[in-house]
């Protein structure tokens, strides 16, 4: 309990220090676009707790969360597969490369005029954004599988398919983990400015809205929500993580 | 415990060549290399570093195709893995499932092959019991010393009932009087299933300890020296066996085909 609370606050003084910091300086801004954090605070009570979650919040992580579960999975299927035959390897690998290369967000406006300006081209969008780091990790994961287990398996007869999903992929796990985890992210970008184009609700239409009819406030009070997210995001993609891959956390003798 | 018997399998090696082509000049491994393992008998294979016996022992186990010649497992010839055959590896750290524990480590091979789970649950039981790991079941392996990892491989193997077994330097990485007990262990797997059993090592006291039979590999291309029948009576003692004046002869005996001919 008492470990729990020190690593509690070894994890969170600097946050308070800085948004202690934040409230006293900004206390007598009289600058329009960078208000009192004390105007902030009241405002984000009053936009926030609880009003929008249902008509912003909620239809955002409904996309993403639709994004994603189409896109990861996909690509860690079409991954391992890739990461078995050095020919699909390279036949691939330019379209791969060309495609990783435009950044997700850019891919947003190409979908809207396939799909139109509705949810459908906004989960498409994260879908392809979510994809590509998932299936370069998942590819080079499957590539990499240590020789003595490719042995076992093979001395042990599993067939193509499970020494893939039996041997290969759950030891190439931690790689394609991290992957999934750059996909989360990059999945949620894509999810914020796929509704700066032409949404009306969701938390990126709320807070360029905001932006674009200067109440500076209420865009502030939406940049705190998208951050205080993300990080939520990525604490619970971690806590998965650590419990998934307890064996390699404890095969490196990683304590925690 | 009473253990169902098997009977081990036959290997035939006949004029087996191994040329490794590619990435530069052809590099000749293997020279003609023919010997008979009978069924149950227990064959050691030594030779100096690097001479070839683990490209040897790939061949046998149908990991790598020969160049020339003939490898017969019952008569039937090797060309991938054959089903009565199981594998026990050197690196005991990559060789097991760090993502599953001991128990299912064991297991994996069975549930893959698709045996039932009331069969699969019996077998993995008695080959932990075999190797002396009860208790053990639900730890992982990365939470084992080494010399109980190889057990775990050992374990593993034995689960898929093979009727030959093949060790590439199973002890060379665990400590001195693991080794030892390791050693033991092994003998007491083949006189429990009968099975005919491969050993590879460098280790010449190790080679004479176990075995029925010695295999000397010598020179490059690698060729037998030498096929040396041990004498020594069983059960083997790691006092007594040692000790006996037979021992100290064989192991000479070989340490000089191999020191002489480098």
């Amino acid at each position: 309990m008492l470990a729990l609370l020190r690593r509690f606050l070894i994890s969170s003084w600097l946050v308070v220090a800085l948004l202690l910091l934040w409230w006293k300086v900004s206390a007598n801004s009289e600058n329009y676009f960078w208000p009192p954090l004390s105007q902030i605070a009241t405002q984000f009570k009053a936009n926030w707790l609880f009003t929008n979650v249902v008509e912003d919040v909620i239809p955002s992580l409904k996309n993403l969360a639709i994004g994603y579960i189409i896109g990861a999975p996909c690509a860690v299927v079409v991954g391992a597969h890739l990461g078995l035959s050095e020919i699909a390897q390279k036949i691939f690998s330019p379209l791969v490369n060309f495609f990783r290369s435009i950044p997700g967000v850019a891919l947003v406006p190409i979908f809207i005029m396939l799909f139109g300006i509705g949810d459908e081209s906004r989960r498409v969008s994260i879908a392809v954004a979510v994809f590509f780091p998932t299936l370069i990790a998942t590819v080079e994961a499957v590539r990499s599988s240590d020789a003595v287990l490719m042995d076992v398996s093979r001395s042990f007869r599993f067939s193509a398919f499970q020494s893939l999903w039996r041997v290969r992929v759950p030891s190439g796990a931690p790689m394609i983990s991290s992957g999934l985890q750059v996909s989360l992210q990059v999945g949620f970008i894509v999810m914020i400015v796929s509704e700066m184009l032409g949404a009306f609700r969701g938390l990126g239409a709320f807070t360029v809205e905001a932006q674009q009819s200067f109440m500076i406030i209420d865009m502030w009070t939406g940049i705190i929500v998208l951050g205080i997210l993300g990080y939520i995001f990525n604490v619970i993609f971690e806590l998965v993580e650590k419990r998934a891959l307890r064996w390699y956390r404890g095969q490196k003798g990683l304590t925690s | 415990m009473t253990h169902p018997m098997r009977t081990g399998a036959r290997l035939e090696l006949k004029d087996v060549t191994k040329t490794y082509t590619g990435h530069g000049e052809d590099k000749h491994v293997l020279d003609r290399i023919n010997c008979i393992v009978e069924p149950g008998e227990f064959l050691s294979i030594v030779g100096p570093s690097g001479v070839g016996k683990t490209t040897l022992l790939r061949l046998l186990t149908g990991l790598t195709p020969v160049t020339t010649g003939e490898i017969l497992l019952d008569g039937k010839p090797v060309t991938s893995p054959p089903e009565d055959l199981a594998i026990v590896l050197q690196e005991y750290t990559r060789s097991l499932m760090p993502w599953l524990t001991v128990e299912k480590n064991i297991e994996l091979p069975l549930k893959l092959k698709k045996i039932a789970k009331e069969e699969r649950r019996e077998r993995v039981q008695s080959a932990i019991i075999e190797v002396g790991l009860e208790g053990n079941d639900s730890r992982y392996p990365w939470q084992l010393s080494g010399g109980m990892q190889q057990r775990v491989a050992i374990a593993r193997a034995l689960a898929s009932r093979p009727r030959i077994l093949v060790m590439d330097e199973p002890f060379a990485s665990v400590d001195a009087q693991t080794r030892l007990d390791l050693e033991d262990l092994v003998l007491k797997v083949r006189d429990d299933f009968g099975i005919t059993t491969l050993l590879v090592t460098h280790d010449m006291d190790e080679a004479v300890y176990l075995a029925d039979r010695v295999l000397v590999l010598t020179g490059k291309p690698a060729h037998v020296a030498a096929e040396i029948a041990v004498p020594l009576g069983y059960p083997r003692n790691q006092v007594e066996t040692r000790a006996h004046p037979d021992f100290g002869h064989l192991r000479g005996e070989i340490y000089q085909l191999i020191r002489g001919k480098r």
